[in-house]
């Protein structure tokens, strides 16, 4: 196990290597690409400063706040018109993909200008982006849901809403997570890139702030803190597919957990799914409130102090 | 008659929503329940389409993206599918040691990498490609790798045992069997290299598509933010049509894969 475990990542270790020794051996300017322990340092640095668990914590309020919204919207809207209204789902699907293909990027002013600069500009082009594989994904899964289950069901005088939820949705809910997962990884990218665009916090705006003030390891440090947190989301998300889906056989789908998630005896149970609850809420509830506390921050730096993030300075104000 | 009719009406019943929801679009800031300033209708964004045309700036602006996206997309190809066809068939262990450094670098945030772009590159066309030829790469890369390695073995010996050189075996037979999967690869490529061109330009850059958007926000001028949108949206819904008719075309042989999203 550990022999198998040194020559899968023996490959990282002579990346890093690479990355510690050509900037000291002077293969590459250290200016511009400073040495892997300084880049550790500098995120060791930021996270004892207290500087970077902020952005993390503003930055994973959002991308979980978007994600919530859009499974609260998608998988309801998917059961509706994947299997209630599968005509009217039919009729809409063109509409829904041409939709579905308009950049969000070139949506944010839109939205910047009918939800202002704050949050929920920010969480709307979030769930935007993952409301779509969602919401296509449970449209196919409750459409393709095994006719024999469902009329073995039927034949035994369920109800309709008791055919959903015990039917048709856990039948489908394996499919349904796929689409989460990748409307989760969908939400990592975007959500970077629009706290690029325009924030006072979050990973984004780490990498960007440090980008415009020339701080090129804290550049570094950003970008290397956000990979390994979307690696591990991502790790997390596959794992947790195993787990709970670990009594499937096969699906439609080619999913990523079936070759990657190795079977582990771990399954999650009632008191799991309460604590993963739990967690979310206590997420949501204290991120709200430190971002309230950062953006009213951010709102009451005085004039001249904060310097605009982007393009020309509105009121010349910038020398 | 009435089948007929009922044919019709089934074959065409896609468009109509799309049909409606152009004309909610129009009417609905002429009906006052939104400002018309903030909602440009459709009509006033052809309009302005058809103005920035004849203006010229439209053309050069599109020629920029699609430059930028096909020499990114082309050196990624370039590189991607012979490297995919190294490390899926011949060098299968120096996979096995490279595969997690790869599969972690897939996963590396493109965004958080656009400083690091500029400051390696410069702020020229050269970091805009090479944005373009690092998110491209990947999805290409691990396609390729899986199409190769997922070859049936039997196919291969078969050949072996009919006394085929390497040459015709890699273009009879690998290649084939492997195209499907890396046609996917490029499909995937081509969809995500456009989609962050956009995000490239409206982060930094003097012309484009982005820069457009970019641009009509920072000016207020909604008819330009929407007629850019709509713009990027056609292009982009040509592209992955006339990349699935290709598909279709060159490996509709293959069983068809199933895909949620496209």
């Amino acid at each position: 196990m550990l022999a198998y475990l040194l020559l899968r990542w023996s490959g990282v270790g002579v990346f890093v290597l690479l990355w510690e020794m050509a900037p000291r051996l002077g293969w590459i300017d250290p200016y511009f690409v400073p040495a892997f322990s300084d880049v550790v340092r500098e995120i060791v640095h930021l996270l004892l400063d207290d500087y970077l668990g902020i952005h993390i914590v503003v930055s994973v309020w959002r991308a979980v706040v978007g994600l919530s919204i859009a499974c609260l919207v998608g998988v309801p809207l998917g059961l509706a018109l994947g299997r209630l209204y599968p005509r009217l789902g039919d009729a809409l699907g063109p509409l829904l993909r041409v939709l579905s293909q308009v950049n969000p990027f070139s949506l944010l002013p839109v939205f910047v200008l009918f939800f202002g600069i704050g949050e929920v500009a920010k969480l709307s082009v979030v769930g935007w982006v993952s409301l779509w594989p969602v919401l296509f994904y449970t449209m196919t899964a409750t459409r393709n849901v095994d006719p024999v289950q469902e009329k073995s069901a039927a034949s035994m005088g369920i109800s309709l809403p008791e055919l959903l939820l015990k039917v048709i949705l856990p039948a489908a809910l394996p499919t349904i997570f796929v689409g989460i997962r990748i409307g989760a990884t969908i939400t990592f990218y975007i959500l970077v890139a629009s706290e690029m665009l325009g924030a006072s916090a979050g990973l984004g705006f780490l990498v960007h702030n440090a980008a415009m003030n020339y701080q090129i390891p804290r550049i570094y440090a950003g970008a290397t803190f956000i990979v390994i947190f979307g690696y591990l989301l991502n790790r997390f998300l596959i794992r947790l597919e195993g787990a709970l889906f670990a009594w499937r056989e096969d699906t439609a789908l080619p999913s990523a957990a079936s070759a990657l998630a190795p079977v582990s005896g771990w399954r999650p149970g009632r008191g799991t799914a309460w604590t993963g609850a739990a967690a979310l809420v206590a997420i949501v509830v204290f991120g709200g409130i430190e971002v309230r506390n950062v953006n009213r921050e951010a709102a009451s730096v005085a004039p001249g102090a904060h310097s605009r993030h982007f393009g020309t300075p509105v009121d010349g104000g910038g020398n | 008659m009435a089948t007929i009719r009922n044919q019709f009406f089934a074959r065409h019943l896609d468009k109509l929503s799309i049909l409606l929801f152009f004309v909610v679009w129009q009417l609905l800031p002429k009906l006052g329940g939104i400002v018309e300033t903030f909602i440009t209708p459709p009509t006033v964004v052809f309009a302005t389409l058809v103005d920035l045309f004849r203006e010229g700036d439209l053309l050069s602006h599109v020629g920029v993206s699609l430059y930028r996206s096909a020499a990114g997309f082309a050196g990624a190809a370039a590189v991607a599918i012979p490297l995919g066809f190294l490390l899926g068939g011949n060098f299968r262990t120096f996979q096995r040691l490279v595969g997690p450094v790869l599969r972690f670098l897939g996963q590396v945030n493109p965004f958080s990498l656009f400083p690091l772009f500029i400051l390696l590159f410069g702020i020229g066309e050269f970091s805009k490609v090479a944005m373009i030829f690092w998110v491209c790469i990947w999805p290409i890369l691990f396609n390729t790798i899986n199409a190769v390695k997922g070859i049936d073995p039997l196919l291969v010996k078969s050949a072996r045992s009919l006394g085929t050189g390497v040459v015709t075996l890699f273009f009879k037979v690998i290649l084939p069997d492997a195209s499907p999967g890396i046609f996917h690869g490029l499909k995937m490529g081509c969809s995500t290299a456009f989609f962050m061109l956009i995000a490239a330009e409206m982060i930094g850059a003097s012309a484009g598509l982005g820069w457009m958007v970019w641009n009509a926000q920072i000016n207020f001028q909604m008819p330009q933010l929407f007629a850019a949108t709509v713009l990027i949206s056609t292009l982009g819904l040509t592209l992955n049509f006339s990349l699935g008719l290709l598909e279709s075309r060159l490996v509709g042989w293959k069983q068809k894969s199933f895909s949620g999203n496209n």
